[in-house]
């Protein structure tokens, strides 16, 4: 797993790309924590996510509970159709807010 | 008076004889009536007849019969004879002489009706028929008023009534009021009979929805005792093509007619859907979304379903805020198994959207126990109630017997036959004993011990890899899985499902069978049989305990919990085989492939 953050518009975009499973999701965890802590709005792009399991998920729950608390917004935006499926599985794709491009991303956490 | 009467009687006769033939005579007619009315159903039609006896053996020249309706305000005049044809008509109780009768609840003698102001003259005006004089005695059955026998116009000599007369029929009044009296009584019997009937043939119906008991040592067995004519209880089981036998238990809140169609709707709605769905937290929140779309406000079921394999000895239930099913494993000790999610009909979604939590637990030769709180409320013959302490006594004490002798002896204690129910009595078992033997025996045991072993004739062996426990390993096993999958023409998302659940499943093996330890062994195996891939995980770490496994609540987003969550909603089958004999534990998925 690669992860790569940049700033835009004020918001945090970070995104991650190859397999989000057991060996590598305590990294994603951390990286995704990180970036909630700036306490900026914070768009996860998992465009090029090919594989994402429970504990990957878990990291992103956590993320989003996080941002909630600390009063800013989380999205997740160009979900690729691996990880789509398993938010899909975990009935958690109507509790993230999912975006199909960065720019959508914006308009719904600012 | 007397004088008076008898110069004034029907006939020249001796007064003496007159009162003896009249007397016999009408005592006679008395007879007939009462014959008439006990004998006929249609009381329309025994009091045209009663009318026309009364008004021909006191010899006027018309009659009419009047029935205070049931609020007691309006008379109905509901048979007459004579000119003039009044049948249908009603006035206000207490208007005219047949009203003023009916109110004093005295018979009297008008013998010039047209002075008489209460006379209701608009009947004589629109027929042409004058009415002269008027006969009037009130029909009653102690303080209960019932109508009034009214005759007009005395035929021959003056035209008007005597004493004798009024005397007379006060006495046929008298008794045409106690023979209706008792024909609304019959009808209406007959027509509680005929509720009864209905009853009857609703219980009928309602038995017939329970399973036949099963033969010899077959695992599963119920009884249904109903405290009414019909039960808000329900109990079910069938075996499924593979086997497995699903079985519920169900409690519709109240009693009653409403709750025995609640009932009918939700056994057969599970059974119908309990035959291609085959997991229960799934099964039960389909149900429950059926129900809440058209249950009655404030009606709710509370629900046991559940799976049984009799080659496994494991069970899987969903338990919809019902009375904790209890467990008596082959120690001899209970365990109790708790509801936390709602009844049937309250919430379409549930909090967190998903699905009943199941449980999971392997019978091992004990044998689980589901039932009403009718059972564990239900009255001792000392007055007290059963009590699970006192229904757990009652187990142990049969537990020799069979699974159906069992809850027969436990439901005797409470029906005893001499007092009315408090409440449906309801319970089922599920009893692993014969199964359990035929397993260890081997005789039936058709589950391969062991990932290693040959293949059946029929399986063919895709894959048999072995991997160390280590996280970065998962990703040779997603590879390898996702080729197979598509080697079988599994499609994308297909095959994408079913990488996940096998790898949740290794994770399992690695985070808690190993405790995270690398240095464990992973053995993968994949069969196609017909139409199924058979997924076989093999470790060779400590048994764990299977019970401990089972999907968690969704919001609670521990990954043990959801990963194995995935692998249910993946998979057909997932099922821990009993543990090889060299240790370690061995999990068999199953996906059929369309």
């Amino acid at each position: 797993m690669k992860h790569e953050i940049r700033e835009h518009d004020g918001a945090t975009v970070v995104a991650l790309t190859g397999d989000i499973d057991l060996q590598n999701s305590p990294e994603a965890r951390k990286v995704l924590l990180s970036c909630v802590e700036m306490k900026r709005p914070v768009l996860v792009d998992l465009s090029g996510v090919g594989y994402i399991d429970s504990s990957g998920v878990a990291s992103l729950v956590e993320s989003l509970q996080m941002a909630r608390k600390s009063g800013s917004k989380l999205a997740l935006v160009a979900v690729s159709d691996s990880a789509r499926r398993v938010l899909g599985l975990a009935r958690l794709d109507k509790v993230f807010t999912i975006c199909a491009t960065v720019e959508e991303g914006l308009s719904k956490v600012r | 008076m007397n004088k008076q009467q008898s110069s004034d009687g029907p006939t020249d006769a001796q007064p003496g004889d007159v009162g003896k033939g009249a007397i016999y005579d009408h005592l006679e007619l008395l007879a007939e009536m009462g014959q008439e009315f006990a004998s006929s159903l249609d009381i329309q039609a025994s009091l045209k007849r009663a009318i026309e006896h009364i008004t021909e053996y006191v010899d006027a020249e018309g009659g009419a019969l009047f029935l205070l309706e049931e609020d007691g305000k309006i008379l109905r005049c509901h048979a007459c004879i004579g000119p003039t044809e009044i049948t249908g008509l009603t006035l206000k109780s207490d208007r005219g002489i047949v009203g003023r009768c009916v109110m004093s609840n005295h018979g009297e003698i008008v013998r010039d009706a047209a002075k008489d102001p209460a006379f209701h003259s608009q009947v004589d005006a629109t027929t042409g028929f004058t009415t002269r004089s008027i006969l009037c005695a009130p029909m009653s059955v102690k303080d209960e008023r019932i109508g009034a026998i009214e005759l007009i116009n005395k035929r021959g000599g003056d035209g008007l009534f005597a004493d004798a007369d009024l005397h007379l029929l006060q006495a046929m009044s008298a008794s045409a009021a106690l023979a209706i009296l008792n024909a609304r009584m019959a009808e209406k019997l007959v027509e509680q009979e005929r509720v009864a009937r209905e009853l009857e043939l609703a219980a009928e119906i309602q038995r017939s929805l329970l399973p036949k008991p099963g033969d010899g040592d077959f695992p599963v067995a119920g009884v249904n005792h109903a405290a009414r004519t019909v039960s808000g209880d329900f109990y079910d089981f069938f075996t499924l093509e593979d086997g497995r036998i699903c079985f519920n238990l169900g409690d519709v809140s109240g009693k009653g007619m409403n709750a025995a169609l609640l009932m009918a709707k939700t056994a057969s709605v599970f059974r119908c859907l309990g035959k291609t769905l085959h997991q229960p937290g799934k099964l039960l929140s389909r149900i429950n979304a059926e129900i809440c779309e058209t249950v009655t406000r404030g009606m709710f079921v509370t629900m046991v379903g559940g799976l049984y394999d009799p080659k496994t000895g494991i069970v899987r239930l969903a338990n919809a805020g019902h009375e904790p099913p209890l467990f008596h494993d082959t120690a001899g000790a209970f365990n109790s198994l708790p509801a936390d999610a709602p009844p049937i009909g309250i919430l379409p979604i549930l909090d967190d959207g998903g699905d009943y939590p199941e449980i999971e637990l392997t019978l091992d030769g004990g044998t689980l126990y589901i039932f009403t709180d009718g059972v564990t409320e239900g009255y001792l013959e000392d007055g007290r109630e059963l009590e699970v302490g006192g229904l757990k006594k009652l187990l142990r004490e049969n537990a020799g017997a069979i699974p159906g002798d069992r809850l027969a002896a436990v439901i005797a204690r409470i029906d005893r036959g001499n007092t009315a129910l408090r409440d449906d009595l309801t319970m089922i078992a599920i009893d692993d004993r014969a199964a359990h033997a035929r397993r260890a025996a081997g005789g039936e045991a058709p589950t391969p011990r062991a990932a290693a072993r040959p293949a059946d004739g029929n399986d063919e062996v895709l894959l048999a890899v072995s991997v160390p426990s280590q996280p970065d390993r998962l990703k040779l096993i997603r590879n390898a899985v996702a080729e197979t999958a598509r080697l079988c023409g599994c499609s994308e998302d297909v095959g994408r499902d079913i990488v996940i659940a096998v790898d949740e499943a290794c994770q399992n093996i690695i985070r808690h069978a190993y405790g995270g330890s690398p240095d464990g062994e992973i053995s993968l195996e994949i069969r196609r049989r017909g139409g199924e891939l058979v997924f076989l995980l093999r470790d060779y770490a400590k048994a764990i305990d299977v019970s401990a496994v089972k999907p968690r609540d969704l919001a609670d987003v521990r990954p043990g919990g959801l990963g194995t969550h995935f692998i249910r909603e993946v998979m057909d089958e997932v099922t821990f085989l009993p543990p090889p004999q060299d240790g370690g534990n061995l999990l068999r998925l199953v996906k059929r492939l369309s």
